[in-house]
């Protein structure tokens, strides 16, 4: 079976990288901007696991992972984010959050992860 | 592709000379490789000291790393390789390919040990970071970053002279970013000292006001002593600030307070002389004498605490010597007397012949005037005696005589 990532960031730089990445480990990659696209992309495409940046223009990461957990609570969402306060760390283990990590970030760890996810899933 | 690597190079370190900013460097050289080489990125990463990781610098190309997005801690395989000793592969260590890597891992494929699978973790570090070149750059024994290069556009492999040109830019590139934060640490150093320097400097100004105070209140105790000079210490102090003035010393900075203090204090050892020799209105005997000779002793002797007035003590002890060398306590001659000693000594022999004291009536300004040119030479300093006359010329001149005498001291002028 396919495995299937939603990355969402409004950088397009970091979407098109983490694409191309994960498309050379035999994932289906698809890409958003913001909390409003992501939810579209993800009812359309329905991915395992979602990479989350919490900052973006429309709606933030925030309110996005409140209704992408609503609509599909087996969805694995990992944020991937700048911002690194307990505040916003706290807000999203409570919002349903499967993980958090901040930007500079390890390729290595960020793989590790999203395989570790998928598990039971694929 | 033709290209003159070695003009290159000295193209780009010339370059790299004059760039003072370590991120428009590494800017420039991304941008220069991905100008000059079709690859499908160019990227640096950099040693961090302060986050304590190694971070991407910049990168450039179709498949480049967006810059802040990936980090690498010192245990990443590529890190490691470069900075830890490896005993067990026999591969070049100043620069890494993964076709060489590749060929390793083919011809060891059998033996499955435990420097196969760190050779795979490395490779797959490299798949990662879709490299294909890796080059270190060090400073010392210190791996300061790596420029990673993507694979070549046209498909075929890394050249040797490519990447020894890519060696040396690297190495150019490391030596400049060194200059760089050299630079900028002295700069750092620099303003750091100065802001230390200006406090203390304000620190010691606030410090020596407060001295000079204390200084002048001091020497209004001991005139105080004698009725016939009490008040005027202040005049004495006027008088000889002018003449330094008019000998061209700094009298905007701290030689001023130097020698105000000196023309304070010159006579501080009076504070030790017996009431009945130091008002004596006859002739002194050559005991008195003697006594009244070791009140300039007894004033370096009263300054000798003070670790800052080393130089008003040298004034006080000094201000009875003579210019030919006959004075005392230690018969010093000509420029051997300090010039503030020299400047006391007209000022207060001028002093002496205008005041009216107890052995002695008050003398007009002119006679003062001949008297200390009869003595330039043997007693004063001529050169003393003449910007001493000027000065106070001058200043008569613009104020009157009133500027140092207050109309106490009765003379026709």
């Amino acid at each position: 079976m396919v495995k299937k990532l939603l990355v969402v960031d409004d950088e397009e730089e970091i979407c098109d990288f983490l694409k191309s990445f994960f498309e050379d480990r035999q994932f289906e990659v698809e890409t958003a901007h913001s909390g409003i696209q992501a939810i579209e992309k993800a009812r359309k495409f329905g991915p395992h696991v979602i990479l989350l940046d919490i900052q973006m223009p429309e709606m933030d990461g925030l309110k996005a992972l409140k209704i992408l957990k609503e609509e599909n609570p087996k969805v694995k969402v990992i944020m991937v984010t700048a911002v690194e306060t307990q505040e916003k760390i706290e807000e999203s283990m409570r919002l349903g959050a499967d993980n958090y990590i901040t930007k500079p970030l390890s390729l290595e760890y960020l793989e590790n992860d999203v395989q570790e996810k998928l598990k039971g899933l694929v | 592709m033709v290209m003159d690597y070695e003009r290159i190079l000295r193209d780009v370190a010339k370059l790299m000379v004059r760039l003072k900013k370590p991120s428009r460097l590494l800017k420039m050289t991304t941008r220069f490789i991905d100008k000059n080489f079709q690859l499908n990125h160019t990227s640096i990463v950099i040693w961090d000291e302060a986050r304590s990781r190694y971070a991407f610098a910049d990168s450039k190309g179709r498949q480049k790393i967006p810059s802040g997005f990936v980090k690498f801690d010192r245990e990443h395989p590529l890190i490691s390789w470069f900075s830890k000793t490896r005993r067990f592969v026999k591969m070049p260590k100043d620069y890494l390919l993964r076709s060489d890597l590749e060929t390793q891992i083919e011809k060891g494929l059998k033996t499955n040990s435990d420097s196969m699978r760190a050779l795979q973790i490395v490779l797959k570090a490299m798949q990662v970071l879709k490299a294909h070149a890796v080059i270190p750059a060090y400073y010392k024994s210190d791996l300061l970053g790596m420029l990673i290069l993507g694979a070549k556009k046209d498909g075929y492999g890394f050249e040797a002279r490519e990447i020894s040109f890519f060696q040396t830019l690297v190495q150019d590139c490391s030596m400049a970013l060194k200059n760089a934060e050299y630079h900028q640490s002295l700069i750092d150093r620099n303003s750091q000292l100065e802001s230390q320097l200006r406090e203390i400097e304000s620190l010691r100004t606030r410090e020596q006001k407060r001295y000079y105070e204390i200084i002048r209140s001091l020497a209004q105790q001991v005139y105080a002593k004698d009725p016939y000079t009490f008040g005027h210490i202040g005049q004495v102090e006027r008088l000889g600030v002018i003449t330094g003035r008019e000998l061209g010393l700094d009298m905007a900075g701290r030689y001023k307070d130097i020698l105000s203090a000196g023309l304070l204090l010159h006579d501080v050892g009076k504070i030790g002389i017996p009431d009945h020799i130091l008002n004596k209105p006859a002739r002194l005997d050559p005991d008195e004498w003697n006594i009244m000779k070791t009140h300039v002793d007894k004033g370096a002797q009263i300054l000798e605490p003070l670790t800052d007035f080393k130089e008003v003590r040298e004034i006080v002890y000094s201000h009875h010597e003579r210019w030919d060398g006959t004075g005392y306590p230690r018969g010093l001659k000509g420029e051997s007397i300090p010039v503030g000693a020299r400047i006391v000594c007209v000022v207060d022999a001028f002093h002496a012949i205008v005041s009216t004291r107890c052995y002695s009536k008050g003398r007009p300004i002119e006679t003062a005037f001949e008297e200390l040119r009869r003595c330039a030479g043997s007693q004063f300093d001529p050169t003393v005696v003449e910007a001493f006359i000027t000065a106070l010329t001058k200043e008569m001149k613009r104020r009157g005589t009133g500027f140092f005498y207050d109309g106490e001291i009765k003379h026709t002028a």
